[in-house]
């Protein structure tokens, strides 16, 4: 009954799901191994203490920023590892024994409990938790600490594909008076640089202001994609910090790398990212009802008649055209797909105004200048950029993804560098890859007649707009589906009796918006709706409809055999609903798919051989 | 003109798209066009023209015709004295296309020219426009009443593919089936009814019962399209945009205080420079969204436009080097130059003398998504071929994706001097692309379950491709005769050699005595024998073909032998190459007498004396 039910869910439809058939997540599934992430934190008791009139101390700040990426990997990428390590702590806990090196989480996903436990040490009651469990010396040494870290990445079994230690500290010159430490320090530094284990400096305020230069400069390792030429500024907020570490926190992946065709044999490689992907509920596991272990979902294809397991060579693929079988092996539906081999074309240049605003089909997504492939290809890239800009011009591109991918027009829109106050990167250089519509993707519309309005009405309208402003932001909604269900969740997982409400950012505030608004919602509708005019009046007879329609839709779907020989000899069945001939091949059990037309052709099928 | 008046009147009933085909030389009467168009507004007849000569689009303010055709085909027919009736009928068209189309009527009269072009592509996938009727909200004493429509969204494909079974093309013959078990040695299974389901959290996983996750989720309490605010419009970013479709929003049908409500909200946004921020749910079974909505104002109708913006789990935040402060990879002022001069080169504007009017010659919005013209040459193709294989792309098809031929003359230059002052140096090679149905593939072949090698599809995906990829370096089991071709057309092959291992694979096969071999091996064979003509090497065909007659004798064969002389494999004659000395007559008597169900080792033995000879003369 229950995959009954789903069917209805989309039912008016047309209209279907908001899921793209296709999740491109293309690179994010080539799987190359797991990303790992070390939180090397500064626990001496510098970190501890407010400064000026800080909301936090460096610490909370830290630590408040961790649990939020441990939050964030749990619902993007649950599959990374994650570890937490302070240094400067009275205790020790950790392989070798080193003094003043504390493990409080080795390397492994990030879960419920941890994040549980990191909670422990928020605000001022965890300061004294803190100095209880851990306490603080000064007297540590941070190569030691580097090397306990290194010794984590290589207890883990996991293949690990990216490896990184984010260092938290507000103590810019840690072994001014011992030169060996200093020097043991820069040599773990190096070490790690050479086994490929990027080290970041997460520097936060301290009074007198940090200086890079006193002692990490030699120490810290950027990845060599990721330099900006400049280092950025101590972290002073939370918000800056967050920015910082969020622009780490997960590796860029490229969906795919490419090459730029400008002419025939002039080529130059790019990588392709996403900067903005859906984000989607991740898809439930089945568990096996008595040991809640996950079971293995097996799918076999079997001949009906000889009940012999059938191999993807003993299939091929049809389609019904009238009345006409058409049948393809399944590397000819490929080839039919197939243009050109995967890259991007250049066809030619526009100006960039003349890109519309509402020509949009699909998120857009990023190409950077790739050097591995072709060398010379981020020079050239960059000239490309700068002359764009400089032009106001954009690139016309036929782009082929992959190899049975049909191409697509895109608009490379350049986009320059962009840095905030900080100095962190809010907009990386590279060019954005716009989608284009072909005509097939434009659809017509029945419009409404305009009757515009005078220039009293747009005058009032403007006041209520005026007072309605505010700075979007892109990050600034959380999707309210996503969090309540991670919040359910985590609630069952830590046992908690009621899960923590998501607040809706997506709700208007009804209330404030109707304050600031005051009388000038009433004086705007005196200038435009008649007195009597309700704008309401039809929808709510409509809502009724709504809620009755579960039981007024089953009788009306039935339509009589004859009724329907007649419409398939006609050829008028097409005028029926999705849902209707959908009740109408289940009750001849005929399996008809889910699209109209595959549902118009099992049915004539059906009623031609009777 | 009276009969196509005639015409038209007559055929409306049955049809609901009429094409007119004329040359506009015949008279017509004006004074029953009112009735015409009204007609054909009422019937909702879709009309298109089809005229030996193009009309322009003078006083239209909509877009002139298909931009790139029309331009083209501007120039192929100067107005080479149009009669006076012509010009008139060209009035009335106008009239007619324009009453009937408030927007771009024009777009559906074509020349012969273009028409030629336009019905070998295949028509556009109508749809009918859905109205999704709902209420703008401005805080909680405001509304709208609205009507949206879908205006934009990437069309997919009305059909998929169904899986039939290969041999009787059934659909019914495939079956599916699913079935769950426990992760141990045994691979226990378990019924469905004990499964629950769970989510992932990190580290754990969380029973979550489908009942459950149905009463805790968030719950959308109904449609909805309610401001949340306003923002400057330049703090919506274009690449930002999120979703699947792009929704115009107009005011409710016949309800003129709406539509006076939203234009004044309409013209306000649009002289403020500012934006509406939109909560937007399509019913309240859908999840909701935060988008952006916009002014549109145009001359027949002003709406706004919706687009989904994106939540902050959508974003990635990636970083990436600077190209500004990194000195190795700063051009050279020569260099920006020259890309400077390949841009103004490229230009897909075409401006007048006078840089005031400027019109697009590459409108990409106006071309046919080449994916379903092809999809539909491939399907018609083998509708009337079931046979063979796919057609190849329509050439008109791939010069629509291509730069206009202008262009490309234009940019060589450029080009060349982009060449000459970027050093570009190929520097590693790309990693082979491997699929999973390669791989897939391979296992199944020498996997013990093997069923029937498919022998047909072998035999026509040889492809050039296979020949750059360079990494055959012997003959294997899995696609033997492939391999051999890869391998005999690599440079400094050696024949012999290659030849040697295929026939050893082909004994292989054969040892094994099992049909779906046997077919494997005559693909081998009878791939050897095209090749050994191709590149006359027939002596080595033809001394395998003798001595696997010898060996099949030896080994009761027969069968494989029958299968073989079915198929018309023979000893390479002299018609087919030069090399051979065998003549027709003699390849067919080599078949028949070497029959082994004609008994006797003694044939065979005839048959090597009566060949043995010849081959010194080769």
């Amino acid at each position: 009954m229950s995959e009954w039910m789903s069917y209805y869910k989309n039912e008016e439809d047309e209209e279907e799901e908001e899921y793209p058939e296709e999740v491109e997540t293309g690179g994010e599934y080539k799987y190359a191994g797991r990303d790992s992430l070390i939180f090397l934190v500064d626990a001496s008791k510098d970190m501890f203490e407010y400064y000026d009139d800080d909301e936090w101390t460096p610490f909370d700040m830290t630590i408040q920023c961790i649990r939020s990426v441990y939050t964030n990997k749990i619902i993007s990428s649950d599959r990374d590892l994650l570890s937490v390590v302070f240094y400067g702590t009275e205790k020790h806990k950790n392989s070798v024994d080193f003094k003043h090196v504390y493990v409080l989480q080795e390397l492994d996903n990030p879960g419920a409990k941890r994040v549980l436990e990191l909670d422990k040490y928020k605000g001022d009651q965890g300061k004294v938790l803190f100095r209880e469990s851990f306490g603080h010396n000064a007297d540590y040494s941070l190569g030691e600490a580097l090397w306990a870290c290194c010794n984590l990445f290589s207890d883990v079994q996991l293949k690990m594909s990216h490896k990184r230690i984010m260092l938290f500290t507000n103590e810019d010159n840690p072994h001014g008076h011992d030169s060996t430490k200093a020097k043991l320090a820069r040599t773990k530094a190096a070490d790690l640089r050479e086994t490929g284990i990027f080290l970041d400096l997460m520097h936060l305020k301290k009074p007198g202001g940090f200086d890079i230069s006193l002692f990490y400069r030699d120490i810290i390792n950027t990845a060599e994609d990721e330099d900006l030429g400049v280092h950025t500024d101590a972290s002073s907020k939370l918000e800056d910090l967050m920015k910082k570490v969020r622009a780490k926190e997960t590796k860029k992946r490229a969906l795919v790398r490419l090459n730029f065709h400008l002419g025939k044999d002039l080529s130059l490689t790019v990588g392709v990212y996403s900067l903005v992907q859906k984000a989607f509920k991740p898809s439930p596991v089945k568990l096996y009802r008595e040991t809640n272990e996950p079971v293995k979902t097996k799918t076999r294809t079997f001949n009906r008649e000889t009940g012999s397991l059938l191999l993807p060579s003993d299939t091929k693929k049809a389609q019904t055209y009238g009345n006409r079988q058409i049948v393809l092996e399944k590397e000819e539906v490929e080839e039919v797909k197939r243009f050109d081999s995967p890259g991007l074309v250049l066809i030619g240049f526009k100006p960039l105004v003349m890109l519309k605003q509402h020509h949009y089909i699909k998120p857009s997504q990023f190409i950077y200048p790739e050097e591995s492939f072709i060398s010379g290809s981020t020079t050239l890239f960059n000239a490309l950029l700068t002359k764009c800009l400089d032009k106001e011009v954009m690139a016309l591109c036929r782009y082929t993804r992959c190899r049975n991918t049909p191409p697509r027009f895109v608009a490379l829109v350049p986009q320059e560098e962009e840095l905030d106050e900080q100095k962190v990167q809010t907009a990386p250089p590279g060019f954005h890859l716009i989608f284009l519509p072909y005509a097939d993707d434009k659809r017509k519309i029945d419009f409404t007649e305009k009757v515009p309005a005078n220039d009293e009405q747009v005058d009032k309208m403007k006041e209520i707009i005026q007072k309605l402003r505010f700075k979007y932001r892109n990050d600034s909604f959380e999707n309210p589906v996503l969090q309540q269900h991670f919040r359910n969740l985590e609630a069952l997982a830590l046992d908690l009796i009621e899960p923590e409400q998501a607040e809706d950012l997506t709700q208007p505030k009804v209330e404030a918006m109707n304050h600031r608004l005051g009388d000038l919602v009433e004086q705007f509708k005196q200038l435009v709706y008649p007195p009597d005019y309700n704008p309401e009046g039809k929808a709510m007879k409509r809502k009724q409809g709504e809620g009755a329609g579960q039981t007024e839709k089953k009788p009306r779907m039935e339509v009589s055999k004859d009724e329907l020989r007649s419409h398939v000899q006609k050829g008028t069945l097409g005028k029926f609903t999705v849902p209707v001939l959908k009740e109408a091949c289940r009750v001849y059990g005929l399996k008809g798919g889910g699209k109209k037309q595959e549902l118009l052709d099992a049915l004539t099928e059906y009623f031609s051989k009777f | 003109m009276d009969l196509l008046q005639k015409e038209t009147v007559g055929k409306k009933y049955e049809k609901r798209h009429i094409e007119v085909f004329t040359d506009l030389s015949s008279p017509f009467s004006e004074d029953q066009l009112e009735i015409i168009i009204a007609n054909l507004k009422k019937t909702g007849i879709s009309l298109q023209f089809f005229l030996p000569f193009p009309v322009d689009d003078e006083e239209g303010s909509g877009d002139t015709g298909d931009g790139q055709h029309s331009d083209m085909y501007r120039n192929s027919f100067p107005r080479k004295g149009l009669t006076e009736q012509q010009k008139e009928g060209i009035c009335m068209v106008r009239k007619l296309m324009f009453a009937l189309e408030e927007e771009g009527g024009l777009d559906e009269i074509y020349t012969f020219r273009e028409s030629l072009e336009r019905l070998s592509m295949f028509k556009k996938i109508e749809r009918k426009p859905m109205p999704w009727p709902c209420q703008l909200t401005i805080g909680s004493n405001l509304s709208i009443r609205i009507v949206a429509y879908k205006s934009l969204m990437e069309e997919k494909l009305k059909k998929s593919w169904t899986l039939v079974d290969a041999k009787t093309l059934k659909k019914e013959d495939v079956q599916k089936e699913t079935v769950y078990c426990l992760n141990d040695d045994d691979e226990t299974e378990v019924p469905k009814d004990d499964l629950v389901q769970g989510f992932r959290y990190g580290s754990d996983i969380v029973p979550f019962s489908k009942v459950d996750e149905e009463q805790m989720k968030y719950k959308t309490e109904a449609k909805c399209f309610s401001v949340l605010g306003f923002s400057r419009s330049s703090q919506i970013q274009r690449h930002h945009y999120m979703g699947n479709q792009v929704l115009k929003v107009f005011a409710a049908k016949d309800d003129e205080a709406a539509a006076v409500a939203l234009s004044a909200l309409i013209h306000a946004l649009d002289e403020l420079d500012v934006v509406a921020i939109v909560r937007y749910a399509y019913d309240r079974r859908s999840n909701p969204q935060v988008g952006v909505a916009f002014p549109c104002i145009k001359d027949a109708y002003e709406c706004l436009i919706y687009v989904q913006l994106p939540y902050m789990e959508d974003l990635r935040q990636y970083m990436f080097s600077s190209l500004k402060n990194n000195k190795k990879y700063t051009p050279t002022e020569d260099q920006l130059s020259a890309v400077d001069s390949l841009i103004d080169s490229m230009s897909l504007i075409y401006e007048d003398d006078d840089g005031e009017t400027t019109e697009d010659i590459f409108k990409t919005s106006k071309i046919p998504n080449p994916q379903f013209q092809r999809l539909y040459q491939c399907l018609q193709y083998k509708a009337f071929h079931p046979d063979k294989p796919l057609p190849s792309i329509e050439q008109h098809l791939l010069e629509m994706l291509e730069t206009p031929q202008e262009v490309r003359e234009r940019c060589q230059a450029p080009l060349e001097k982009i060449k000459a002052l970027f050093p570009l140096k190929v520097a590693g090679k790309k990693k082979e692309q491997k699929t999973a149905q390669d791989i897939f593939k391979d296992n199944n072949e020498d996997g013990p379950g093997t069923k029937k090698a498919n022998a047909e599809n072998e035999e026509g995906s040889f492809s050039i491709a296979n020949l750059a990829e360079g990494n055959v370096t012997a003959v294997g089991s899995i696609n033997p005769a492939e391999n051999f071709c890869v391998l005999v057309r690599q440079k400094n092959a050696n024949f012999k050699e290659v030849s040697q291992q295929l026939v050893n694979r082909i004994e292989q096969f054969l040892e094994t005595k099992g049909l779906q071999y046997y077919m494997k091996s005559i693909n081998c064979i009878r791939v050897f024998r095209e090749e050994a003509i191709k590149l006359s090497e027939v002596q080595c065909f033809n001394d395998f073909l003798q001595a696997l007659k010898e060996k099949v004798e030896d080994k009761t064969l027969a069968d494989f032998w029958e299968i073989l002389i079915q198929d018309g494999i023979s000893l390479i004659t002299k018609d087919e190459a030069k090399g051979s000395s065998v003549t027709s007559d003699e390849a067919k008597k080599e078949l028949l007498r070497s029959n082994p169900s004609s008994d006797t080792d003694f044939c065979g033995l005839d048959q090597v004396t009566t060949f043995v000879p010849q081959f010194p003369l080769l």
